[in-house]
């Protein structure tokens, strides 16, 4: 498992089974409680009858996801399966065993359109920010680049989604591109250290890989980028926030704040390619830290084994004194009396 | 004195029956040389630079060896060992054997081949930490994070490295001539150089 | 082994002569028998340190004592990397000290990693194989070291080729 999946694999396996089973078997009623990436839950449960699957989720930054349109993307996803969200979780679709899609492949469809509720409710920003940049694109394209006016020049607003307790993701568009900034807290020196090769390489690897000429540009840095600076109103104060973040974590000596920056540039923003990338990108912050994780538990591995091997070089210090069986010459054998 | 703290105090240190007071002095022969000065030590110097030039590398090291101020106070011994690091680094790794096998032999030999061998441990003690005062202090972060746990350091491959290789042949050549025992001696004997 | 680093394995001779020790109670308390280098409570049985350097951060110290030997190694950390590789790695050891025997539990100061050899340790095990011991734990982290940091790259770049790939 080199990539993460996009969607949550034990809800698409629960409901495989439910799906598939459901002709056959009588219903079973489920109370599930599932977590996934970021912090979210999902709680799935039969509250009426056994036919009925209802499928919560809880995001810990769902009132800034509905600002920037999460109810219409879900809207537009679950339309006729939305019910009123579950006290205590933020969304909620309800499935009618009694009422799937008669076909194999649309009850696939719609196995997986579930496990990817988290992505689909954390997709809107990105949506947003991809039609901002195709309406500022069209806008810009009646200048030349000097004489464009400055709303179009500096691009649209920044969108800040605090989807983890000291984490967020920063998405602007500008005429040209679209960028995604992640900030990320490191809390040990070593997976700080470690956090910089990685970054590194992502940044080199567009630049070493003629196949990756294509891939959106990474860059990473420890204070706040200029697209987070320079913008005013709220995006200022976003600025000035993970910058507080990082200087405080300085104070307290506890963490350290790197921000990511992907650019996007319109290749990766047409139609058919959007939905992949937005997917895509969504897992980059997980993916990142699955991999620094990876990697100490491997070079902790090695180090217990060449532990290993040192002491058994060190054993070869110690004299073999064997316990010898000694004979007399008629062939008894005494035993020293304990 | 009532404040005194009276746990605190090393009560060995007041007792001069205790064996923390052994008189150091004691291990040092009575036959020491007159106690040189740095001015004796940069003089003794001049006239061994002067035979490095003058084509005579065994003779350079034979009387740098000679009048190594084992008596002398710690000015005199730096200037010194300064003298004798020269010599050695002098010297060309071809001509390492020829040179160290006539210097350890003859009236005085052994004593030469000790003395050497401490001027050897002590080039490699000193200058890996004075070289490490003088070179500018790269700090391990980019930024003062204020939570390692680590002690901060140098990092790269370090100073000296090329006087040190010249030091090792050296002693890699000594220890073949002198064997095992001269660096038990440097370790026994208390003139130091 | 490559050429630069034998004459630094002339430890073995250095090493050699500082392990010639034997049993030495103490002279200061009845009844104790500590290792002198670190009880240091009698002046004359203290020798005088060597110090075995490849340059400025490849150093092996040795502090000899009548009874007792301590042997400090300082690793060579080029980088921020490895030098957290090193820390990791030496803690990972002298947390197993017990079973190192020899291993002393804080690394004297200025060094990665320290050994304690006492008199009980020459008594009970083979000295020239307990040297060997430290030769080749000198060899071995070095290069341990760096196959680590090589493959932290390794996978770091294989890792970022895979996540930008999808996008192209």
């Amino acid at each position: 498992m080199l990539l993460l999946d996009y969607q949550n694999v034990l809800i698409e396996s629960l409901l495989t089974e439910r799906f598939s089973g459901y002709a056959s078997a009588t219903p079973v009623s489920i109370d599930q409680v599932v977590s996934d990436f970021d912090g979210v839950t999902f709680h799935l449960s039969t509250p009426e009858s056994k036919s009925k699957i209802l499928i919560s989720i809880n995001v810990k930054c769902f009132k800034e996801l509905v600002q920037y349109g999460a109810q219409e993307v879900l809207e537009r996803e679950y339309g006729p399966y939305i019910v009123s969200p579950e006290p205590g979780y933020d969304f909620s679709v309800q499935i009618d065993l009694e009422n799937l899609p008669a076909e194999e492949e649309a009850r696939n469809d719609l196995i997986m359109k579930l496990a990817l509720l988290k992505r689909n409710a954390m997709a809107a920003p990105f949506e947003r920010a991809f039609d901002e940049f195709n309406k500022l694109a069209e806008e810009a394209s009646q200048y030349t680049s000097e004489s464009a006016p400055q709303g179009i020049k500096e691009g649209g607003e920044v969108m800040a989604i605090h989807y983890r307790e000291e984490e967020a993701i920063y998405i602007k568009a500008n005429w040209d591109r679209v960028t995604v900034i992640f900030s990320t807290v490191f809390r040990e020196e070593t997976d700080r250290i470690f956090g910089k090769v990685f970054l590194q390489e992502f940044v080199d690897a567009r630049r070493r890989v003629l196949t990756l000429q294509n891939a959106p540009q990474v860059l990473f840095r420890n204070d706040p980028p200029l697209e987070l600076a320079g913008v005013p109103g709220l995006s200022t104060k976003e600025g000035e926030v993970s910058y507080v973040t990082f200087g405080m974590a300085r104070n307290i000596s506890t963490s350290i704040s790197v921000l990511t920056r992907a650019v996007l540039f319109p290749r990766h923003l047409t139609a058919q390619r959007r939905y992949e990338n937005i997917s895509h990108i969504q897992t980059f912050r997980d993916y990142f830290h699955y991999h620094i994780k990876a990697s100490k538990a491997y070079i902790h591995t090695r180090m217990r084994k060449r532990t290993a091997d040192f002491l058994q070089v060190l054993n070869r210090a110690r004299p073999e004194n064997e316990e010898r069986e000694r004979k007399t010459a008629s062939g008894r054998t005494f035993r020293v009396q304990g | 004195m009532s404040q005194l703290n009276y746990r605190t105090i090393n009560i060995d240190a007041l007792d001069p029956e205790s064996s923390t007071n052994f008189p150091m002095e004691s291990l040092l022969p009575a036959n020491l040389p007159q106690a040189a000065s740095a001015s004796d030590a940069a003089s003794a110097a001049t006239q061994v630079r002067q035979m490095l030039r003058g084509g005579d590398p065994e003779g350079a090291l034979q009387t740098v060896l000679d009048t190594a101020p084992l008596g002398g106070d710690d000015r005199a011994k730096e200037v010194h060992l300064a003298t004798v690091i020269d010599v050695l680094q002098g010297i060309r790794q071809g001509e390492m054997t020829r040179i160290l096998e006539g210097v350890c032999s003859g009236d005085g030999g052994a004593e030469r081949a000790d003395c050497l061998m401490k001027y050897l441990y002590k080039g490699m003690s000193s200058s890996a930490s004075g070289s490490g005062a003088q070179s500018p202090k790269k700090s391990v972060s980019p930024q003062a994070t204020g939570f390692s746990q680590i002690q901060a350091r140098n990092l790269g491959e370090g100073g000296g490295g090329q006087q040190m290789s010249v030091l090792l042949s050296w002693h890699e050549k000594l220890v073949e001539i002198a064997g095992t025992g001269s660096i038990v001696r440097v370790m026994t004997d208390r003139r130091t150089v | 082994m490559s050429q630069s680093l034998r004459p630094y394995l002339h430890v073995r001779s250095s090493l050699t002569a500082a392990l010639t020790i034997s049993n030495f109670a103490s002279q200061a308390s009845e009844r104790h028998n500590t290792p002198q280098v670190e009880a240091r409570d009698s002046p004359e049985l203290l020798l005088n340190p060597l110090h075995i350097s490849r340059n400025e951060n490849e150093k092996v110290f040795i502090e000899p004592s009548r009874n007792s030997v301590r042997v400090s190694i300082r690793i060579k950390q080029a980088d921020e990397i490895e030098h957290i590789l090193v820390h990791k790695f030496t803690r990972f050891l002298t947390q197993r000290a017990e079973s190192f025997f020899i291993l002393r539990r804080k690394p004297v100061e200025g060094f990665d990693i320290s050994f304690l050899i006492t008199n009980f340790h020459t008594e009970k095990m083979l000295t020239h194989k307990l040297i060997d011991f430290v030769i080749e734990f000198m060899e071995e982290v070095d290069k341990e070291i760096s196959e680590m940091k090589l493959f932290l790259n390794a996978r770091a770049r294989f890792v970022a080729e895979s996540f930008l790939t999808p996008f192209d």
